[in-house]
């Protein structure tokens, strides 16, 4: 069975995960931030708005009125649904952020742990090596993002309950573009960390590369799909049909970039 | 089988591989041995269809290199490789190391667990099964890593220095593996820069430095070209004795050590029983004379050092 190596690859990927101290912290760290900062927001936000005198809070109310959808609502009620909304795309960044770094280590540790060449010396193949490095990423960065989510429409559905007397919950685009745009996102990033790692020398290097582009590169795409994802169903069906091009291109990239014989004379 | 038809590796303008060919049989077991930088590691990736070579190709196990990516694929499955470094999973125990390694080449249930317990116990690893690799001491890692190498039965074994940091027990327990491999078929290419072991272990040594210096049986590679080094100890020789000896037969190198003479000659046969005679018919009693045998080493850095010449 030709997928056998993967998934026992995959495990091992995850065990190593685990202890990885560059890696972990982000995925006790980004959750946390999700869940909490609407809440505060929400639980701290004054209740009559119109006399709010803080300008950036005015701003936001300026804005909110500006916005279709939210306009339809009763002015106290713009502001918690607007946070209830676009909060929504943070966890859309989240995977893009915990699955960049990760997979710019993936390669470059096992290079720095001369694991590699024991590796690419059997019969596992190319794409079986980047799917399973891929899988590695994405299946931890995903699962924590929905359940931080989960954490998120909870949280937020019991504050405004209790502070507005009004259950907000996102919408439907929100929970499609979790289930469908955030795998996708985090994998089109986690393909771009490993291109990083394919070609970096030590964990420093790769570390320093993905931290100072593919993680902006991955967030400035996704915040641009994002912000329509979460407000249209519509929108968040082209985001994901964006996105998912966006990942297959990098997938066949990163696969053409994956060169046994020049990541082994990289590796000396 | 491992046959290497003219193998080269540039990279770029630098050649780290040049014109290699040589012919492995079933069951030989073959010493690379070399400077640092002489290509060993490149011929040994070129081997196992890691490294594409940039002329000349390969047969290994019955698989043209260079091949398909399938093909590449086969040949892995069918070797195995002991890197310089033992590169193990320090966080997986010694169990799940092999277990994973298994996987990967496609074996699993009782045939899997059998290899490996098989492996473990030859070599004493199996009450330390469940420790993660990275409690063992170097020696333990050195053992392991040499379990993941041979317990899919590979045709080819590549070794790269099998015994470094073995104390001297494991290293003769390494040794009487490797003879076990040899015996039961496999072809293996060991380096090392333990002379003394590669002599020991090896069939035939091949001396490489970009090229093939040369290659062969150990007792075949001290006459290449050199001449051999031959000693004759007379009784009581007199000053002359090196002009009688000197003329009796083309020799070269000639030094006298007390009553021992010693000298290199290009064709024993013909040229010990002349000087003999020359010595006799001088007045001179021969005590012996016979050809000294050259340790690996000094055959090698003869070989090494006259390249670089």
């Amino acid at each position: 069975m030709p997928n056998v190596g993967l998934r026992v690859f995959v495990t091992k990927e995850l065990r190593d995960l685990k202890s990885s101290p560059q890696v972990w912290p982000g995925y006790l760290i980004l959750p946390l931030l999700g869940v909490v900062l609407p809440v505060v927001f929400l639980a701290l936000a004054p209740l009559d708005l119109a006399r709010a005198a803080d300008p950036d809070l005015v701003s936001l109310m300026r804005f909110a009125a500006r916005d279709p959808w939210l306009a339809r609502y009763p002015e106290a009620e713009r502001l918690p649904r607007l946070v209830v909304r676009d909060f929504g795309a943070f966890f859309l960044l989240m995977p893009v952020m915990l699955s960049a770094l990760a997979a710019a280590l993936a390669i470059a540790a096992e290079k720095q742990q001369r694991t590699l060449e024991p590796i690419l010396a059997t019969p596992l193949s190319d794409q079986e090596f980047v799917l399973a490095k891929l899988a590695a990423v994405l299946v931890p960065a995903i699962a924590v993002t929905w359940i931080a989510a989960g954490g998120f429409v909870v949280a937020v559905a019991v504050v405004t309950a209790i502070r507005y007397r009004i259950t907000m919950v996102p919408g439907a685009a929100f929970w499609v573009s979790l289930v469908a745009l955030a795998p996708v996102g985090g994998a089109a990033a986690a393909l771009l960390g490993m291109r990083v790692s394919i070609k970096a020398r030590d964990v420093q290097g790769a570390v320093q590369t993905a931290s100072l582009w593919v993680i902006p590169a991955g967030i400035a795409l996704v915040a641009t799909l994002g912000r329509v994802a979460v407000r249209h169903l519509l929108g968040s069906a082209i985001a994901v049909l964006v996105a998912l091009l966006v990942a297959a291109w990098l997938y066949r990239g990163t696969l053409r970039r994956f060169q046994r014989e020049e990541i082994l004379t990289r590796l000396g | 089988m491992i046959e290497a038809d003219g193998l080269t590796r540039r990279f770029g303008e630098r050649v780290a591989v040049d014109d290699v060919s040589f012919r492995l049989e079933p069951g030989q077991l073959c010493a690379l041995l070399g400077p640092n930088g002489a290509g060993k590691t490149t011929i040994i990736r070129m081997l196992l269809g890691l490294v594409g070579p940039s002329a000349g190709g390969a047969t290994v196990a019955g698989i043209r290199i260079p091949g398909t990516p399938a093909g590449m694929a086969s040949l892995r499955a069918r070797v195995g490789l002991l890197t310089e470094t033992p590169g193990l999973y320090d966080r997986l125990s010694a169990l799940e190391n092999l277990t994973l390694f298994g996987r990967l080449y496609r074996l699993s249930g009782s045939d899997l667990s059998g290899r490996i317990e098989r492996e473990l116990r030859r070599l004493d690893l199996w009450d330390r099964r469940d420790d993660p690799a990275g409690t063992f001491s170097k020696g333990m890692k050195q053992r392991l890593a040499i379990a993941r190498a041979i317990f899919h039965d590979p045709d080819v074994v590549f070794l790269d220095e099998p015994t470094a940091g073995l104390d001297p027990e494991a290293s003769r327990d390494v040794r009487q593996l490797i003879g076990t491999l040899k015996r039961a078929g496999r072809t293996i290419i060991v380096c090392s820069h333990n002379l003394a072991e590669a002599a020991a272990l090896a069939d035939v040594v091949a001396v490489m430095k970009q090229r093939l210096i040369a290659f062969g049986p150990v007792e075949t590679l001290g006459g290449s070209g050199q001449g051999v080094r031959c000693r004759l100890v007379a009784v009581d020789p007199p000053e002359r004795l090196g002009g009688v000896i000197a003329a009796a037969a083309p020799i070269g190198g000639l030094a006298r050590v007390g009553n021992s003479f010693e000298f290199t000659v290009r064709d024993p046969v013909r040229a010990l029983p002349a000087i003999v005679a020359a010595v006799v018919a001088a007045g001179v009693g021969v005590v012996e004379v016979r050809p000294l045998e050259r340790s690996l080493e000094e055959i090698y850095l003869s070989l090494v050092g006259a390249d670089h010449a």
